[in-house]
């Protein structure tokens, strides 16, 4: 079982940037019907999402959040010794959003960068990774982004999901320390379920892959280049599995639910967490949730959550699980304590990277 | 169990007739939403775990199906 230990490793910095763009799940009412869309909405518990303009992407937000961290926490860019960068949206097919947000952070070439391509999992994911590659090199400090632009991939017409995906990006600074307990991580993975959640065209498998809607096998219309997701089973799956690695890892570490201050949970929907917070006995107090304005925000959606209930919170040291769990299938748990000081308000930002807009052969 | 099998279904869909209908899912009559729902009230009322692998259609296509596979969830 990969399970994870760090003794000197500690989350010094989060922060959340959010698109300006409002979407109000009632406003589908005209295109999906007010039954449907209630429903929806009384499942979910998600009332409005945020979503990206056209050529704004996940890194231009990343890089915000992070650059925000560097300036707030007063930290010299020179001392970044790794950037990882977790999303499914990246900006290119290559490079990793991570060069990208390498360079406009201007961070020094003695810098261990890339990206990891996971989704509702890639926070807790790439915590771990981080911390691991810290612990075994003189790395003193290294930045995590977790962002996703789900909106773009998800056909308008998807009543499954469009109402569901909300975008954002957060940054996360990490650094040594010899002044905290030890954290544990425990990772999963099932590839079994890798049509569970997936965008079918746009990688190698077929280059050639048709643009034209077809009707899937839900009744929904949808290209081959938009996200199509089996809920029925995600939602099987999330409410056996996560239980079981949450109750497997109190067992690891000796812990119970009292244990915890917070449970920063990937917000998926308001079923599903109703129902792992019932299976855990996890009381809603310590479980805060931020569907109803974000939507499913991706691996960056527990973050976020931390950020919006703690961003102006009076300063105190809290104990914080995080937890995430999607595509691949794959999922996560690691907790850590956090000083509330280091958890910033979410903003708001629609800044692009001009540059990075390609339209043609001559502006290469 | 039957009745109250019946009970959870109609709780969640009025307007079928779950007693007359043995095609739920051949018929695309429950949405996702709908079997979400229906897992979560199955599994909370008679102590189950349904899983992926049970999510077949013909678990599904009636409340005398559904009957089975809870009996064969409690006793394994």
């Amino acid at each position: 079982m990969p399970v994870f230990r760090f003794s000197n490793i500690r989350i010094a910095g989060i922060s959340s940037v959010i698109p300006k763009q409002v979407i109000k799940t009632e406003s589908y009412k005209g295109l999906f019907g007010s039954e449907d869309v209630d429903k929806f909405m009384q499942m979910t518990g998600i009332s409005e999402t945020r979503r990206t303009t056209e050529f704004q992407t996940a890194s231009d937000m990343g890089y915000t959040a992070a650059q925000r961290l560097l300036s707030e926490k007063g930290i010299d860019k020179n001392d970044i010794g790794l950037l990882i960068f977790g999303t499914t949206s990246g900006d290119y097919r290559r490079p990793g959003s991570s060069f990208i947000v390498h360079k406009r952070l201007d961070l020094p070439v003695d810098c261990a960068v890339f990206d990891i391509n996971l989704g509702c999992s890639s926070l807790v994911y790439g915590f771990q990774v981080a911390a691991s590659m810290m612990q075994n090199s003189d790395i003193k400090k290294a930045i995590l982004i977790v962002g996703d632009t789900a909106g773009k991939t998800t056909y308008p017409k998807d009543k499954a999901s469009i109402m569901l995906v909300g975008e954002t990006s957060v940054a996360i600074l990490l650094e040594k320390t010899e002044e905290i307990e030890p954290v544990t991580g425990l990772l999963r993975s099932d590839g079994n379920g890798y049509r569970y959640l997936m965008v079918p065209a746009g990688g190698y498998r077929n280059l050639n892959a048709s643009h034209e809607p077809e009707i899937y096998h839900d009744g929904i219309e949808r290209t081959l280049h938009h996200s199509v997701m089996q809920g029925t089973s995600v939602f099987t799956f999330t409410i056996t599995d996560v239980p079981k690695l949450i109750k497997d890892y109190w067992t690891l570490t000796q812990t119970s639910v009292d244990d915890y201050d917070c449970f920063a949970f990937h917000q998926a929907n308001g079923l599903i967490l109703q129902q792992i917070a019932k299976k855990l006995k996890i009381p809603v107090e310590k479980m805060p949730l931020t569907l109803s304005k974000f939507g499913n925000t991706s691996g960056a959606s527990s973050a976020l959550t931390l950020c919006d209930r703690y961003g102006n919170a009076p300063v105190e040291d809290i104990n914080v699980m995080f937890n995430g769990f999607g595509v691949g299938l794959s999922w996560g748990v690691f907790s850590v304590k956090i000083n509330t000081k280091d958890i910033l308000p979410i903003i708001e930002d629609d800044s692009i990277f001009e540059e990075g807009i390609i339209r043609s052969a001559s502006e290469l | 169990m039957y009745d109250k099998v019946i009970e959870i279904m109609s709780g969640i869909r009025p307007d079928i007739d779950f007693m007359q209908e043995h095609k739920l899912m051949d018929e695309g009559l429950l949405d996702s939403f709908d079997l979400v729902s229906l897992i979560s009230e199955l599994n909370d009322e008679f102590n189950i775990a349904i899983r992926v692998t049970e999510l077949k259609p013909e678990n599904f296509n009636s409340a005398a199906a559904l009957v089975e596979l809870i009996k064969r969830l409690q006793s394994s």
